[in-house]
Order: structure tokens, then C-alpha cells, then sequence
């Protein structure tokens, strides 16, 4: 819609101008942005903006800007009306409906879109044509002001309006907008250069409601009424230099605090929330303090104010001089797990203000340098604040992130230069987009990139010191704030930005050292290290034989030549040996300090000078060796397979004290199911000074071990005599304690003990009554009256426990889940989730989290085969007025019904209020598990889904990058790089009346019942209800005389639309499908319920058969749910309507029939395009009808004809 | 234990003096006993040393002492009331004393102290006539120390403990046992019948009664009920910050309104939707934080046709 009437603005004089294409990059300097009204009841906002350009060449003719979504009235330059064009070419990336299908084709063409409009090169969507009177002007370099009025109706980016569905005004409602975007995305609401490097200063206004406040960047200098008094307009003026990318906006009744420490830090939030706000900022001044100090630099803006919006689009956002976060973020004092959480993202967002906002990026290829530093500093903060373990286990958990990110997809790549060629020189072959721009970046890939940012500047610390590193950053901010202060005309601005070469110039300068080599290897390369290590004793020579190999061949791995800290404990003491890991050399020969010499009793010294008491009888008595660490400090990204005994792997869990170590050696322990494991292991769950997250980590690994020494394991179950001591009463050790959780240590263990528990297995399999009960007990006496703390992680915990302590149902051949036959723990644990479920309707917990975790259980319940598998129970969850962490639970058991079924629709249930985060989830979630990889068959792989799914990247996502890339991500997980297989080849003839196919079958409502007609064949399977047999029959003798008239009540509204315009009249095949199609849902969903009880439960698979061999029998016809990936998308006006579903498509006729309207002669052409693509489809449905009729629900066909009202114009 | 019932006694006699205010007698006595206090208003400050006092000075701290007493006797008729007597007992007068941040342990070694003075009966006037009560159990009588003109006891059974009901089980195990399964019939019941009185989902298709699940229903602003503390969480964490609290303001004589006050006036700024924008700072602070945000909103300036 927005396309179509932006095009109306188009002026056709210019499309000459076009053609004579003058390369040029004016400069702004100053921009006014004025929003006058913000409509929260039709979505939209009326504004202009004014730049002041100066420009940087003569005769400047033509100025373009970024421009997205917006609709624009009128441009003048410098008072003169201006002419303008608008092209946007990234709204439909393949134009004209291709039958490419490949993603090849897709990424280089969308990387061609984004670049076309890419402001660093000087591009944009919206070209102006400066006023010939002007062009003299340009002589004397006169500056221009370009003023552009626009508007923005229902936004699909960049603002995001939350408008709840009550009684009141606004402001009673808490309607609220913020603007938000992946990267530079505020071109999606105003006008501007939306470039990180192009700075400029701001005067912004809002008129906004009285009852509301409009919080921007910069300072606030007066808010003033309107003449009528309903209105009020704030005034911003933000002086120092600022990219336009780094503007945000956002409105709502908010309520304020001031901060009491800092009186220019503001926060604001919505009603109600108030108490919340006070509690959850009452910590930011110390993050203030500590960036001040380290950085020895005061904050750079005059102020700073957070916001916190529902329906956020990440939870942290950074804009120059305030941060946009999740209200979600926000808790009480009795909320512990969140506390932390929302404190890193506190320290995060104030890191990324003095590094991202205020200092900005030269280019794209600079980005890792900003993440990288802010990054870093927070690091420093979480050292500081949360303790050097968690400091250190965040930078193994990130490393171990990134490792398996780059070993999976390839290497992420920090600094990429682009040679002159286009694409002959990808730095990256391997990916499946393009990483030039930012825009085209996998959301996954871009976190990694954070993350490697990160990790790298810790590399750079460890080699010239942290006090260097943080006189680089001093420097850095230091010259840019020198520079804000200058007049645009001193040139000076630029150094607000920096770029890699100059981040890399101020190191050299500040330590005279040369890191050279460790950018090459990290950052102007990707992937990282594989070692494999081994080592063997010689003890004529007390020499430690050590083998370090390196696998650089496989994907995302690369060589490496260098220094490494090897970490040798011995019995006298540990030492460090650094080897040179040379090109040839793999073994290593490094003297042992110690002969072997277990009889002297002695303390053995660790590492950090303490000297502790060992009972070394389990050790080799001729080997002074306890331990080794390969790269103990993390100063490779790499990734270490170390092989040592597994005595050694005890001996570091107990006495190593580093958590890195621990971690390692509680993951190596896993592979040794021994008692002196599990000795070990209970030893550091009692350890009270041992690390909170080791011990958790201990507790899964000890369940590990269990279950492997199941048949040798004595004593009660794993870890319940240690819970019943910590955390039961004295007297009565099957109650346990009150709760009090004063000791956040036990209480994170307390909370993580039974989930590890129920993963305990019995020889049949099953989890162990004793626990079971145990954890039953829990829930029973779990009282929380005399605690500060709220239980509520605790309790959802304790129902996460419930869930792991299940296991398939064994059924009977032919049963069919009923209450009867429940299995009774099941009955006692369904009787758990129940309650908790429904008492959460009436005291809701924080975050919801206890229906969050009811909702897992119930999934798992269905996937084991305990209660029928149904997903309508989820889907109402996932509907729009949830809590958005039910909603994505909800949505991911959706996801996972679909693996499971063969079905897909997850997305329809965004389709009516599309939150740009939810949507996003849906796709990374489908994405990372998938109904079915390009490596398997499936029956859902049909032309079908390769259209909506292609729709859906090609225009129905244009609004949001990020939305655009987890929809090519998932095309990717889909169908690889190459044209989906399950697409007929375009090498086929053309068989022309086919066509028609498309138009012919849409089983109205059909599908919709899907579900409860599952449930009833599901059921009646074994009777043969008489019924369905008719059924089947007459559908069977429907299809044996292929003539029969399509029934009236099945015909389609849109039947009558393609009459006119097919060129043939519908065929007696295809009308044939239709009729069958719709007798057969019943049958087909047959196959459905099959297919999962195969999946689910093996133990009825002579059932399975048997109803087979009964299927077979029946005459049957492709039919299948037609998958509805992109119904998120409907709503969109830019999308052609992807209506699958019958239902769907009367509903969205009804709804937007100017939709249809407006589609009508786009999808026209297209139509007529694929025209021979469906022909020889038919072909391949009939193949596959003979070849498997069981896998008739696998045909493209009723998939493909189910969307085609859409299609039909 | 007799002594505060003694002073119950006496302040409910007050009290109701106080009521008949009308007619003449009344005032009389109500003289007589405005006389009674003035004298023990003095013979309190004899006892504390002091040699002489301005009559002024001894007026108003009757007129304190008045009000005391009476607002002693105010709460314990209203406690009394509350749990549906006429007659304020000891435990009334205890509580409403302790209440008003006196402690009642120090009052019998206070009311035995050594150097008290002995006053003398007020002077006899025509007490209002009280109707009688029925008289159940033998009245004790007064113990040395007080004077026999004080009020007699109240009957016996107003202060005397009647065992009626067995020992409560106080074994730890069978408390939480008992307390555990208490909690899960009510929670059980009450979900049962919200699920029988609402819509429900279901998880099984056979039998939709089997483990009914309440029907989800979406909220217009869901965040709200997910992030704010529930009612209940709410009242037990006042429970545990008031018992916090008392430790510390016992000592000061804090009076009972404003402990209910405050937590109070919080639910209620936390519950009541905030209708207007209104920064929430408090008038003080805001004289001295200069935030723009604070400041108020200029008035738009005059059109310049005028």
C-alpha cells in the first residue's frame, strides 16, 4: 500500500536525471526534525525535517537521501519547490516474480538492493533534484536547506506503535510508540542520511498529547503548550554531533524519575510501573561511576534518560544520550534471577553510549572496533560487579558461543574489505548472505560478530596490559569530545569516528607495541583455531610429551602459528610453559620440575600460592603429573579437545581453581562413569565456596554419570541425601526448609538440583519413583510465607523438573491417548501442571514464568505420548495479549508440533498484531528447529512453502532487516543454497492448461478443522466408524469416475475471478482434485496422526502398520495442509496476500479488499510467468501418488492450489 | 496481670462518663473527675521532684493526661466492639495500650514502685448510675496496692483463661504437613471452581472434565499483571518488612495510624491507574532538582496578530 502510493508521487520529468548520474556526497550539517502530530488511534505522524546541507562539490544538482515507508508531500530547497524521486529497491528484491527460487540468486540480488541505497556510498531511495536556480549558488558552496514534509501511516519499521485495546484515552490506555530498528534504521521514519558516519546536529520537536511526554536525544530545553492547551510540544536541541541512525524517539504517558543520585539522569516508564522503575535503577548510578573512572572521562552527553516500552524489538537499544529498553526488564525487590539480567543490560546499554553513540563508526567494516570496545568495558564492569568467576565463565560461555557458532556455519569475519570486483571477491564464500552490509546480516551471525568483537579485545588487552588499552579508549574519547565541540567548518567532526585504522594507530601510539599479527589472524581473517591434544610421560627422561594438532581444513577453522601457554600441574607445583606452535611441529618435550614421589607427604602448591592437601592414591605412581591445561587463559579463540586421564580430569575439578578448568574438566568427567567421578563431583556440590554455576554444572553432569553407572550405582538416588541435607529440615528430612533464599549461592543450586535429578533414569528407562516423588514432595511442601524472595523461578524450576523426569509412554497397539489410560505418576504429574497452570490465572507469577514452564511440560506430555498431541492449547497462548514469554513458549511448542506433524503454522497466530520481536522469534525458532532440512525429505517440502517462504524475504519483510535475514535464514535451514529440490526443474516443457491448477482447489475451512478431525480419526481409527467409510468411498468412487461436479458448497468465491481470466476453462483433473481434496481432509489427517505415533512412540508400531496397510487399501489423494509460514506477513500492505488457508482467504477479503485490489494487476504478470512451472508439476503429483500412496500427503499439490486465491487475479 | 485489668476498669468508667456529658450530674462528676486528675497530675510531679508548678503548667498536662486515658479507653471500646462485646476486657485494654506504643510489662513494677503517693478517693459526687450487668463468678478483690476507690474487677471469666480446645498439634512435621496439604485443597478447590464456573480448555478430547484447565485469557496489557507483585506477594513482603520495621520503631511511640498509613498509600499509588502524567516527586524534592522534565510547561507565547 505504501509502495503504491509513494509511487504515485513519482514526477516522471526526472528520469533523466537518472541517467546522468553525478557522483557526489554533500554534507549535512544540521537537521530539524519536527513531528507535529502522532496519532495514536490510525498510527500515524505527520512531520518534516530540514537539513542544512553543505555541499562538498560545485554545481551540486541532485541530493539524495534515506527514506523509507514515508510518504512525502512536498520538498523544497531553500524555499523553492524541489522535484523528487522515490525508489525504494529493496521493498521487492527480485522484481518480476523469477523462477530463480535460489538463494544465490536472492542474496546477490538483495546485496545489490541494499547497496543501492547504501548512504555511505551516497546513494538513497529518495533523490531530490536541486532547483536550477540554485545550481549557481553552488559556486559560491552555499548551504542548502532541504525541507521535507512527510508522513507515516500504520509504520511496519522503525516505529512501533503499542496501542492496548481498553477503555480511555491514550494516556489511561498506555498507548505508547518508540522507534526502533536493526543497525541505521532510522531512514524508516524520517527523512535523513542514515549513515553512522554522517554527524550533524539536531533540533527535534514533538508535539505530542498534553497527558503525554516525548522523550529524544539531546537536552530538553523547553516543553511548551499548544494555543489550544491540549497539546504540548517538546523542544530538543542535541549540539553535539550526532549520525542520524543513532535519533530515536519515543512517546507515551510515561512516568518519570529522577534519578536521586544524578539529577540529569532521567527514567521513564509506564503507569502503573512506577515502584518497579525505582527498584530496578536504583543501582545505574554505580555503572555511571565506573565508567567514569575506568575510562577517566566524564559521560559525554549532558544528560541521559531511559525508557521502558512493552513490545521492545531487542531489550537494549543505545541512542546519543538515551537508551530504549523491554519494560519486561523491570522487577521488584523480591525478584532475584532477574535482578542480574537487568543490571548487565543496564551496563551494557550506558557501554554502548559512550561507544556506539557517542563515538560512531567510519564505516560498516569499523563496527567490530565499537562492539568490540563497548563490549570490553562491560566485561571490565561484570569483573568488577559480579566477580572475576562470573567474569571469567561469561568469557568461556562466549568463546565456546562463538567456536560453535564458526565451526558450524564458517567464520565470522571482524574487518572485511571489499576489492573493487563485486562479488568475485566474497571475504566470505561460505555464508549464505552477504556480510557488506549490515542489513543483509544473519541476526545469529551479527551476535557472534558482537561476541567476537568482544573476545578479540580482550586479545589486544592481554597483549599490551588493560592499563594501555584503557588509554587508547581515554584517547579516543578525549579527541571526539574535543571535536564536539567545533563548528562543522573546522573539519574536526571526523574524529568522532573511528575506524580500524585509526583504533589500531592510537594502540600503537599509546603502547609502541605491534599487534599487527593478532589482527591479521583475528580480525582481517575468520574462524577460529581446532586443537586436539594428547600427551605421554616419559619417565627415563621426566619429560612430558606433548602433541598438539590442529585441524585447519574443516569449515570455519584456520591455522595457527604462534605462542601457547601450556599449564602443567605437577606435584611440586604448577608451572606455565609457552611453546611455539610452528608450522611442522606437533610434539612438544617440556622437563617435569618433579620426580614422582607419592609417598612424602607433603602440601602441594597450586597456582594461585595456596597449598592444599591431595590424596594422591588414585594418581599414576610413576608420573609427578596432575593436571594439564592447554591455553588456560583464553588467549586463542580456539577450541581445545584435551585428552587426559580421567584421575587427572578429578584432580582438576577438585583442586584447580580456576571455574574455566572446572567447567572443562566437570564436561570431560561426563565421558568417565566412574565412583571416583562421582566422588568428585559430590565433593564440589558440597563445596560451599566452589562457584555457584560449576556446581550446576555439576549437578547435570553427575545425573550423566548415573544414569551410565545405573546398573553399579549404590546408595539413594544421585544427589538426594545432599538435598535432603542442605535444604530439608533436621527432623523431618522428607520436608523441606521454608523457603528463605538469603544465600543466592544455595539458592541457584537449590533451584537446579531436582531439574538434574529427573534426569536420572531407572533400568526400564523411566525416572525413578524415589525422585519423582521427591520432587513431587517439593512442590508439596514448598512454602514461600516467610520470604522476602518471590519463589517464582523456583517453583517454574520445579515443574521443569516434572518435565525432564518424563519419558515415552509405552502404549498398547492401537490405544489412543485417553484420561483412562494415564499412567498414574503421569496422572500425578499432569494433576501438578493443572494446578499450577490454573493458579497462575489467579496469582500470576513474575515474568509468567510458571506458565511458561506448564506450557513446556504439556509439550513434552504430548510429544512422549502421554496426551494427545494438539496444538490448539498453544496456539491460544501464543495469541497477541499475552505476556510476550508465555507467547514465545507457546509459539516454540507450535514450532515443535510441527516438527513432530509435518504441519506448519506457527506464524499465523502473529498474524493480527505483528510485534517485530515475536515475529522474529517464530522464524529464528523454525529456523533452528526445523520442520525438515534440505537434507531430508519431507513432506511439507512442496512449491508451496518455497513461494511463501520466497514472498516472504522477497517484499513481505522489507520493513525490518532483521526480519528479512531470519526469513533467508530460514530458506537457507529449508532449502540450501540451490533451487529447492522439491521444485520441478524449469527445464521442463510447459503443459499449458495445467496452469489452471493453481486457481482450482481451495479447501475452504477445511484445514482450520484440522486439528479436531485429527483427533476423531485419531480416535476412531481402531472402531472403523461407519461413517468415515462412506466417506472415504464415496470420495474413492469420486475419483475412480474423475467427473464428478465440484460441490457447491466448496466452490470458491474467487472461482468466478478466474474464469475471466484463465484462458482455459477449468479441467476435468483439476476439478477432480478439488472434490477429492475436500472429501479426503479426514483421510489425510489420518496419515498425520500416523506419522506421529510412528515418531513418538515406537512401541505401537505394529498398530502402525496395521492402519497402514488399512490406508493403503483406501484411495486416496494428495492432500495436505498447506503451510502457512508467512501468514505473519498478511498484514502487511506490501505483501501480495500469501492466503493459504480457506479461511484465511475469505477473511482477508472481507477484511482488505483493497488489498486485493491493489495486488490484482501486480500479481498478474507473476501469474502468467508461472504458468509453465505448474504444468509439469501435475506430473510429479502423480508420480508420486503411484509411487507411495501413503505419502500422498506429501504431494505439492493441494499445497500449491490451496494458496491459489491469492494468486489468482 | 490484675493491674492494667484495673486500669481497664477505670478508663472504661471514664469513658462512659464521658458519654453523658448532658445533663448536670454528669458534669459534676465529670469535674470531680477533672479535680482527681489534677491531683495525681501533681502528686506525679511531687514524686518527680518537682517543689511547685504554674497552675497552667498543671492544666495542660492534665489536659494531656485526659486524653490519654481517654483515647485508651476510645480503642479498647472500639476493639472490644470490633469483636462484637460491649465491655472492654483486659486483653482490649493490653492491646490498645501496646497499640499506642506503651509497654505494658513495666506497668505492675510502675504500679508497685515504692515512693508512689496514695491519693485520696475523689470526692463523692452522684455518679451516674450505671446499669447493672449480670454478675457471673466471684469478683477478686483489690491487691494492696490499689487504691480500694478504684473500679472493682471485672468478672472473672473477662480475664481468665477457660481452656475449651485440645493442644495444637505442635510437631514441626504435622504443622507443614498439615499446612502443605491445607494450602493445596484450597488452591485445588478454588481452580476447580473457577474452572467449573468459567470456560476451560482441555487436554484430552475424551473426557474435557478431566484435569479442566481455566481458559487463558488475554489481557490488553499483559505486561502488567506479569510484572507487577501480586496482592499476595505483596501483603507478605509488608510481613516481612513491617516485622523488620517494629524491631526498630518499637521503642518510639509511633501512633497506629501512620503505621497503617504508608503501605497503604503505596498499594494504592501501585493499584490506581495513574490517570494523568503528573510527575510522581514530591513537591520538595522538586524545588531543588532541576530536571527538565520538571519543569512546568510554558504557556504558549501570544499570537502575534494581536
Amino acid at each position: 500500500m505504501n509502495r503504491k502510493k509513494d509511487k504515485g508521487f513519482e514526477t516522471p520529468l526526472f528520469l533523466n536525471v537518472l541517467t546522468c548520474y553525478v557522483m557526489f556526497i554533500p554534507h549535512t550539517t544540521h537537521q530539524v526534525v519536527c513531528i507535529n502530530n502522532i496519532n495514536f488511534q490510525r498510527k500515524s505522524v505527520i512531520g518534516f525535517v530540514e537539513l542544512t546541507i553543505f555541499p562538498t562539490v560545485v554545481n551540486l544538482n541532485r541530493i539524495k537521501l534515506n527514506s523509507k515507508q514515508c510518504r512525502i508531500y512536498r520538498v523544497r530547497v531553500n524555499d523553492l519547490e524541489a522535484p523528487f524521486i522515490y525508489n525504494d529497491p529493496t521493498l521487492e528484491v527480485c522484481h518480476h516474480e523469477s523462477k530463480q527460487r535460489n538463494l544465490n540468486y536472492f542474496s546477490s540480488a538483495y546485496t545489490a538492493a541494499v547497496s543501492a541505497v547504501d548512504p555511505d556510498a551516497g546513494h538513497g531511495e529518495l533523490v531530490i533534484k536541486v532547483p536550477s536556480e540554485l545550481w549557481k549558488q553552488g559556486d559560491e558552496m552555499n548551504v542548502l536547506k532541504v525541507y521535507i514534509e512527510f508522513s507515516l501511516d500504520q509504520p511496519k519499521g522503525g516505529l512501533h506503535f503499542v496501542v492496548p485495546d481498553v477503555e480511555g484515552s491514550m494516556a489511561e490506555r498506555g498507548a505508547h510508540v518508540f522507534s526502533f530498528g536493526y543497525q541505521n534504521s532510522t531512514r524508516f521514519w524520517f527523512p535523513c542520511v542514515d549513515s553512522y558516519s554522517e554527524l550533524c546536529t539536531w533540533k527535534l520537536e514533538f508535539t505530542v498529547d498534553a497527558s503525554m511526554v516525548a522523550v529524544s536525544c539531546g537536552d530538553l530545553v523547553e516543553t511548551v503548550y499548544t494555543h489550544d492547551m491540549r497539546k504540548k510540544t517538546f523542544h530538543y536541541v542535541l549540539p553535539i554531533p550526532t549520525a542520524a541512525s543513532n535519533i530515536s524517539l519515543s512517546v507515551g504517558p510515561f512516568e518519570i524519575l529522577v534519578e536521586p543520585y544524578m539529577h540529569e539522569v532521567t527514567h521513564f516508564c509506564l503507569p502503573q510501573l512506577l515502584p518497579l522503575l525505582k527498584h530496578s535503577m536504583s543501582y545505574l548510578h554505580e555503572i555511571f561511576e565506573f565508567y567514569e573512572e575506568i575510562l577517566t572521562c566524564r559521560y559525554p552527553y549532558s544528560c541521559f534518560k531511559t525508557v521502558f516500552v512493552d513490545e521492545a524489538y531487542v531489550q537494549v537499544s543505545s541512542y546519543a544520550s538515551m537508551s530504549i529498553f523491554s519494560t519486561n526488564l523491570l522487577h521488584s525487590a523480591m525478584i532475584i534471577d532477574q535482578t542480574p539480567l537487568t543490571r548487565q543490560c543496564l551496563a551494557q546499554a550506558l557501554a554502548q553510549q559512550f561507544f556506539g553513540c557517542f563515538i560512531s563508526r567510519m564505516s560498516w567494516a569499523d563496527e567490530w572496533v565499537l562492539k568490540g570496545i563497548s563490549g570490553y568495558i562491560y566485561g571490565l564492569y561484570l569483573k568488577k560487579t559480579f566477580g572475576v568467576n562470573q567474569y571469567r565463565h561469561w568469557i568461556k560461555e562466549e568463546l565456546d558461543k562463538m567456536v560453535e557458532y564458526e565451526l558450524k556455519m564458517g567464520g565470522v569475519l571482524l574487518h572485511p574489505t571489499f576489492g573493487g570486483g563485486k562479488d568475485k571477491d566474497n571475504p566470505t564464500p561460505h555464508l549464505h548472505f552477504s556480510i557488506k552490509h549490515p542489513h543483509t546480516l544473519s541476526w545469529k551471525y551479527y551476535k557472534m560478530f558482537q561476541c567476537k568483537a568482544h573476545l578479540v579485545m580482550r586479545l589486544i588487552e592481554n597483549r599490551i596490559s588493560m592499563e594501555f588499552m584503557l588509554q587508547v579508549f581515554n584517547k579516543l574519547l578525549s579527541l571526539a569530545s574535543t571535536a564536539s565541540s567545533q563548528k562543522y567548518q573546522s573539519h574536526m567532526w571526523s574524529q568522532m569516528l573511528v575506524s580500524t585504522h585509526s583504533f589500531l594507530k592510537s594502540i600503537s601510539n599509546v603502547s609502541g607495541k605491534d599487534i599487527g599479527p593478532l589482527i591479521k589472524q583475528w580480525v582481517d581473517q575468520s574462524a577460529v583455531v581446532k586443537f586436539f591434544g594428547s600427551f605421554a610421560f616419559n619417565r627415563k627422561r621426566n619429560v612430558l610429551e606433548l602433541e598438539i594438532r590442529q585441524d585447519y581444513t574443516s569449515s570455519g577453522t584456520q591455522k595457527y602459528v604462534g605462542p601457547i601457554k601450556v599449564t602443567v600441574q605437577e606435584l611440586d607445583g604448577s608451572f606455565n610453559h609457552t611453546l611455539q606452535i610452528e608450522e611442522n611441529s606437533l610434539k612438544h618435550d617440556i622437563p617435569c620440575h618433579s620426580k614422582s614421589r607419592r609417598n612424602k607427604k607433603k602440601k602441594i602448591p597450586l597456582m594461585n600460592g595456596e597449598e592444599v592437601d591431595m590424596d594422591l592414591s588414585a594418581m599414576d605412581a610413576d608420573s609427578p603429573l596432575l593436571w594439564i591445561r592447554i591455553d588456560p587463559d583464553m588467549s586463542i579463540l580456539r577450541k581445545v579437545e584435551f585428552e587426559q586421564a580421567d584421575f587427572m580430569w578429578q584432580y582438576q575439578l577438585r583442586y584447580e581453581r580456576d571455574v574455566v578448568a572446572q567447567e572443562e574438566s566437570i564436561l570431560a568427567l561426563e565421558k568417565f562413569p566412574t565412583p571416583a567421578s562421582r566422588l568428585a563431583l559430590t565433593d564440589i556440590l558440597e563445596q560451599d565456596q566452589c562457584f555457584y554455576k560449576v556446581r550446576q554444572g555439576a549437578c547435570f553432569c553427575l545425573a550423566k554419570i548415573a544414569n551410565s553407572m545405573m546398573s553399579t550405582w549404590t546408595g539413594p538416588p544421585a544427589m538426594k541425601s545432599l538435598f535432603t541435607r542442605m535444604f530439608c529440615c533436621k527432623s523431618c528430612p522428607n520436608i523441606v526448609k521454608t523457603n528463605t533464599f538469603i544465600s543466592f549461592q544455595s539458592y541457584f543450586l537449590q533451584k537446579t538440583m531436582p531439574v538434574a535429578m529427573a534426569q536420572l533414569r531407572d533400568i526400564q528407562n523411566l525416572c525413578p519413583k524415589d525422585v519423582l516423588n521427591f520432587i513431587l514432595d517439593l512442590i508439596k511442601y514448598n512454602d514461600n510465607r516467610k520470604n522476602k524472595f518471590s519463589d517464582n523461578y523456583y517453583r517454574a524450576e520445579l515443574i521443569d523438573a516434572l518435565t525432564n523426569s518424563l519419558t515415552p509412554a509405552i502404549s498398547i497397539s492401537n490405544e489412543v491417548r485417553t484420561v483412562d489410560n494415564l499412567n498414574g505418576d503421569v496422572r500425578l504429574i499432569l494433576e501438578e501442571i493443572t494446578r499450577s497452570l490454573n493458579m497462575e490465572k489467579l496469582l500470576p507469577s513474575y515474568r509468567n514464568t510458571i506458565t511458561v514452564s506448564c506450557l513446556r511440560a504439556i509439550r513434552m506430555l504430548q510429544k512422549n505420548g502421554h496426551i494427545p498431541s494438539d496444538p490448539s492449547l498453544f496456539k491460544s497462548y501464543a495469541e497477541y495479549g499475552h505476556f510476550v514469554d508465555v507467547r514465545v513458549a507457546a509459539l516454540e511448542a507450535v514450532v515443535d508440533y510441527t516438527r513432530g506433524m509435518h504441519r506448519t503454522s506457527p506464524s499465523e497466530v502473529s498474524r493480527t498484531h505483528p510485534i517485530p520481536y515475536v515475529v522474529h522469534k517464530i522464524l529464528s525458532m523454525l529456523g533452528k528447529n526445523p520442520p525438515f532440512t534440505k537434507a531430508a525429505e519431507s513432506p511439507l517440502c512442496n512449491e508451496a512453502l518455497v513461494d511463501q517462504l520466497w514472498k516472504l524475504m522477497n517484499s513481505g519483510t522489507s520493513h525490518d532487516w532483521r526480519l528479512r535475514c531470519d526469513a533467508v535464514n530460514l530458506y537457507y535451514t529449508l532449502f540450501g543454497l540451490t533451487r529447492p529440490s522439491c521444485l520441478p526443474l524449469p527445464e521442463l516443457g510447459l503443459v499449458l492448461n495445467l496452469k489452471e491448477k493453481k486457481a482450482v482447489l481451495n479447501p475452504t475451512i477445511k484445514p482450520e478443522q484440522g486439528p479436531d478431525t485429527t483427533e476423531m480419526t485419531g480416535i476412531t481409527m481402531g472402531v472403523h466408524i461407519p461413517g468415515l467409510i462412506t466417506m472415504e468411498t464415496v470420495s474413492s468412487v469420486s475419483m475412480s469416475s474423475g467427473v464428478a461436479p465440484p460441490p457447491q458448497g466448496l466452490k470458491r468465491k474467487l472461482d468466478s475471478v478466474v474464469g475471466p481470466l484463465g484462458s482455459s476453462s477449468p479441467e476435468p483433473g483439476q476439478v477432480l482434485q478439488e472434490e477429492d481434496t475436500s472429501k479426503k481432509f479426514k483421510i489425510r489427517f489420518n496419515t498425520v496422526e500416523e506419522d506421529e505415533i510412528d515418531m513418538e512412540s515406537p512401541h505401537d508400531s505394529q498398530a502402525f502398520i496395521h492402519h497402514h496397510l488399512n490406508i493403503l487399501e483406501r484411495p486416496s489423494t494428495p492432500g495436505k495442509e498447506p503451510p502457512a509460514v508467512d501468514q505473519a506477513v498478511l498484514s502487511l500492505p506490501v505483501t501480495p496476500l500469501p492466503s493459504s488457508f480457506g479461511k484465511e482467504s475469505t477473511s482477508s477479503s472481507k477484511h482488505s479488499g483493497d488489498h486485493h485490489h491493489h495486488h490484482h494487476h501486480h500479481e498478474h504478470k507473476k501469474k502468467k510467468k508461472k504458468k509453465h512451472k505448474h504444468k509439469h508439476k501435475h506430473k510429479h503429483e502423480s508420480k508420486d501418488k503411484e509411487r507411495d500412496s501413503h505419502a500422498f500427503s506429501n504431494s505439492p499439490a493441494s499445497g500449491r492450489s490451496a494458496r491459489s486465491p491469492s494468486m489468482s487475479d | 496481670m490484675a493491674d492494667p485489668a484495673v486500669m481497664a476498669g477505670g478508663f472504661s468508667a471514664i469513658r462512659s462518663g464521658c458519654g453523658k456529658a448532658t445533663s448536670s450530674p454528669a458534669e459534676n462528676y465529670q469535674l470531680a473527675r477533672r479535680r482527681t486528675l489534677q491531683v495525681v497530675v501533681s502528686s506525679l510531679l511531687t514524686e518527680c521532684g518537682f517543689e511547685s508548678a504554674e497552675k497552667a503548667t498543671v492544666e495542660s498536662l492534665t489536659e494531656m493526661i485526659q486524653s490519654y486515658i481517654s483515647e485508651v479507653g476510645r480503642c479498647a471500646k472500639a476493639y472490644c466492639e470490633h469483636t462484637a462485646r460491649i465491655t472492654p476486657t483486659l486483653s482490649d485494654t493490653v492491646v490498645t495500650l501496646n497499640e499506642m506504643g506503651f509497654n505494658v510489662d513495666t506497668l505492675p513494677g510502675y504500679a508497685k514502685r515504692s515512693q508512689r503517693m496514695v491519693i485520696t478517693a475523689p470526692p463523692v459526687t452522684n455518679a451516674p448510675v450505671i446499669p447493672k450487668a449480670l454478675i457471673a463468678g466471684q469478683k477478686r478483690t483489690h491487691p494492696s496496692h490499689i487504691p480500694s476507690h478504684f473500679p472493682e474487677f471485672p468478672d472473672p471469666h473477662t480475664y481468665i483463661k477457660t481452656p475449651t480446645f485440645r493442644e495444637p498439634v505442635s510437631d514441626y512435621q504435622v504443622v507443614r504437613e498439615k499446612a502443605a496439604s491445607q494450602r493445596r485443597d484450597v488452591e485445588r478447590a478454588l481452580t476447580r471452581f473457577m474452572a467449573k464456573t468459567g470456560e476451560t480448555q482441555s487436554l484430552f478430547k475424551d473426557d474435557v472434565t478431566a484435569f479442566p484447565l481455566i481458559a487463558e485469557r488475554p489481557s490488553s496489557i499483559p505486561y502488567l499483571s506479569a510484572l507487577l507483585p501480586s496482592e499476595l506477594e505483596l501483603q507478605t513482603l509488608e510481613e516481612t518488612d513491617s516485622s523488620e520495621q517494629d524491631d526498630q520503631t518499637d521503642s518510639e511511640n509511633t501512633p497506629v495510624n501512620n503505621l497503617n498509613d504508608d503501605p497503604g498509600a503505596d498499594k494504592e499509588n501501585s493499584v490506581l491507574l495513574a490517570g494523568s502524567v503528573v510527575p510522581l516527586v514530591k513537591v520538595s524534592e522538586e524545588s531543588m532538582i532541576d530536571n527538565p522534565y520538571l519543569r512546568p510547561v510554558k504557556k504558549p507565547k501570544v499570537r502575534r496578530k494581536k
